[in-house]
């Protein structure tokens, strides 16, 4: 990570657009996006008539222009720095020990990613032409409020992404190593985890101290545990939506995290109940799906777990091996002693070695990730996997085919399932999902 | 006589009713209809056995088209809709059969209809359809064990061989012949999109080459897309070939040569055999049998 010592007059490479015009498409694409996210929680709430009560907490987070844009906005006037950033390895801890406030921009929004074309070429992956176009019309409130992002760079999107929105931001680009089982890939990655923290103390001018840190790691931990609780209710007949599950865990991305915790515990505690009273949200003979692959963004990239969830027949989505969704949280960090230098190497370990992103290889290949596969599959009783991918994730593409392997030899059904930021192909997806499910149920007994 | 332009795609609509064969009150009649991009199929069975069918083409409306589909299959059968117990909607416009008690995908639909044509052997299916073209392994009953299908594009699909014969003057019953009627294989085009096929086709007959050679060149590009398909979802014997695209000589044998094998012998669908494009209908008529008699506890 470079250290930047003076401000440089950022170099936009973004084409010219009018005030004018940013202002027309913001508004036209915002009032568009309200809509959808009306919509799509209606779907849910369709889908679920006795929808447990305390969602709707989070149906409220959901409108990325409501509540939570206007709290961080306040938060900014008083003075609080807000850290945007992209992929799940920027340390969270440390920039709450930093009193500043993280919040993940990577873009969900369809009709973005068509802007984003006017900056590069239609074959770079979905994600990141939205974010792109997001930035272009200044769409979402929290890439807008950000102060600086931390881009890592994982893949080459985010490499080159970081690039493009340095024109436009304060950009900290965050080297991660891609083979993790080494000396040296460690070294390196503390290093920059450290840089992280010094640049974070010169950005808010506070200091991060060991109490500062431990109260954050604290605040993480409890998260994950209130996660993973979440993760647990689901293990047995689905008492909850794969869809809402879903949410849920993406309104960690830029809700408050105390507050979360406390909203994700409430839930937990309605559906442990309805465990107990045996209240399901499906049939229990409905296909148990898991989905992994490219991470899914709310609110518009929601078109593959509605798919399974109102397809004919019907499938259950019971969990998920995404960035974005069952990934987020799920590892703590793990503290021996509450010094410094041991805080900090836990964080980086916590991101590095945990995490099973398919920008990591071995000779081996990316182990970490089949392992995870197949012991999710097995705790959730997961009867098949749809490995999704958008167009342009060569990672994830490229990894299918080992992924694959392990899944056969383990007899669980998986399929590969391509899209992108687009609404046209969901009558060709929705044949490909339903014939999916179809073949579950017809080696279950049709 | 004087032909529209554009009549070069039209293949021929058609009804049979299997001779020797009868119906009374007692029977079970189900029926399969199969809506696709191109082409309505609408199966009758009695008893589970296939007693008559009837292909169209799909218009505009799939609703109105699924109806025409089964009015020619009851053609002449003295069959009324009442008499039927139990209508199984499949195809791009399944959700479209107004009348159907139940809608199923079209990849579970053609398993289970080339299984009923050719047999328990069959454990891989290659669909050509209108619009997409599916890979579908299956077991010894018809039930699918995996399946790919096609990216969002029209190569090598019934619609991308209607854009080759309008664009050639050559009926579409006829191309597959034709491109089979050259001394030497020539290399496939370079091109799969149908758009730019068809430019890059055109270039090859300004440069003097003969309509059979075109055809066979392209014919070839597509046989090569359709196999690749097959060796990504593994190809198990027997491997047969359904849909529309089926009846193209052209492009099975030269999906035979990229695979390295022989698909089982086409039914003469002229002369009384069973016809390979029915085969969706068929497996959705087979799957209304069973459901009724789900539905009926017997």
């Amino acid at each position: 990570m470079k250290v930047k010592n003076k401000q440089v007059e950022p170099k936009k490479v973004m084409p010219e657009i009018t005030q004018k015009e940013i202002d027309e498409l913001q508004n036209t694409i915002r009032v568009a996006s309200e809509q959808i996210i009306t919509q799509t929680i209606e779907r849910m709430k369709k889908a679920f008539p006795n929808r447990p009560k305390e969602l709707d907490y989070f149906d409220e987070i959901a409108n990325l222009f409501g509540k939570r844009a206007k709290e961080i906005e306040q938060t900014k006037k008083e003075g609080k720095k807000i850290i945007g950033y992209n992929c799940i390895f920027a340390p969270i801890e440390l920039i709450i020990a930093a009193d500043a406030i993280p919040v993940r921009i990577n873009s969900g929004w369809y009709d973005t990613s068509k802007l984003g074309d006017r900056v590069v070429p239609v074959e770079v992956c979905s994600i990141i032409r939205s974010t792109i176009g997001a930035k272009m019309i200044e769409l979402s409130p929290f890439l807008e409020q950000s102060d600086i992002l931390i881009n890592v760079l994982t893949c080459d999107g985010m490499t080159k992404l970081n690039e493009i929105l340095s024109g436009y931001k304060e950009t900290w680009g965050l080297s991660n190593p891609r083979v993790k089982d080494s000396a040296q890939a460690l070294k390196f990655w503390n290093e920059e985890i450290k840089q992280i923290k010094i640049n974070l103390e010169k950005l808010t001018g506070n200091k991060i101290n060991t109490k500062t840190l431990k109260s954050a790691i604290l605040k993480t931990q409890k998260a994950t545990k209130a996660f993973r609780r979440l993760q647990n209710v689901r293990k047995g007949n689905a008492v909850i939506s794969g869809r809402d599950a879903m949410l849920v865990n993406q309104t960690y991305m830029w809700d408050d995290i105390d507050r979360w915790t406390e909203k994700t515990n409430l839930l937990c505690d309605e559906l442990e109940r309805r465990v107990e009273n045996k209240e399901w949200f499906c049939s229990p003979d409905t296909p148990r799906i898991m989905i992994t692959g490219t991470p899914m963004f709310w609110p518009d990239n929601w078109k593959l777990p509605s798919l399974i969830e109102e397809g004919n027949p019907k499938g259950v989505l019971v969990a998920d091996e995404l960035c974005s969704s069952e990934r987020l949280l799920y590892d703590p960090v793990a503290i021996d002693e509450w010094t410094m230098d041991d805080m900090l190497t836990a964080i980086g370990e916590r991101y590095l070695m945990a995490c099973t992103c398919p920008c990591f290889t071995s000779n081996d290949g990316n182990e970490d990730r089949i392992n995870w596969l197949l012991t999710k599959a097995k705790d959730n009783n997961v009867q098949g996997i749809i490995y999704y991918v958008t167009r342009g994730c060569m990672l994830y593409a490229m990894e299918y085919t080992r992924v694959k392997r392990a899944l056969d030899n383990a007899k669980i059904p998986v399929y590969y399932l391509d899209t992108d930021y687009t609404r046209e192909d969901a009558g060709q997806l929705k044949t490909r999902v339903e014939a999916f499910i179809e073949m579950i149920n017809a080696q279950m007994g049709f | 006589m004087i032909e529209s332009n554009s009549a070069f795609w039209r293949w021929q609509e058609y009804q049979r009713v299997m001779p020797n064969m009868s119906w009374s009150d007692k029977d079970i009649v189900t029926v399969g209809v199969d809506v696709g991009s191109v082409g309505s199929k609408a199966v009758v069975l009695v008893n589970g056995k296939i007693y008559s069918w009837g292909i169209t083409r799909t218009g505009s409306n799939s609703p109105e088209s699924a109806a025409k589909a089964l009015d020619w299959a009851l053609k002449g059968t003295g069959l009324k809709q009442s008499d039927i117990k139990y209508v199984v909607g499949t195809g791009y416009g399944r959700v479209n059969v107004s009348f159907a008690d139940k809608a199923l995908t079209e990849i579970a639909c053609h398993a289970k209809g080339a299984n009923y044509i050719w047999g328990s052997g069959v454990h891989t299916v290659l669909d050509v359809g209108g619009q997409d073209i599916k890979a579908i392994r299956c077991d010894d009953t018809g039930r699918v064990t995996s399946f790919l299908m096609n990216d969002k594009c029209a190569a090598g699909t019934g619609r991308g061989m209607e854009v080759f014969a309008d664009l050639l003057k050559i009926p579409i019953e006829d191309i597959g012949e034709m491109s089979l009627n050259v001394v030497e294989e020539p290399p496939a085009v370079s091109c799969t999109c149908v758009a730019f096929a068809k430019t890059e086709a055109v270039g090859l007959l300004r440069k003097g080459w003969s309509k059979e050679k075109v055809l066979a060149a392209y014919t070839k590009a597509m046989a090569v897309r359709m196999s690749n398909l097959i060796k990504r979802v593994g190809l198990e014997p027997a491997f047969v070939v359904t849909g529309g695209q089926s009846k193209n000589v052209g492009i099975v044998s030269r999906v035979e040569v990229a695979l390295g094998v022989k698909c089982l012998a086409m039914p003469n669908w002229r002369e009384g055999g069973l016809d390979p494009m029915i085969a969706g209908a068929l497996g959705a008529g087979l799957f209304a049998k069973a459901l009724y008699e789900k539905s009926r506890g017997i």
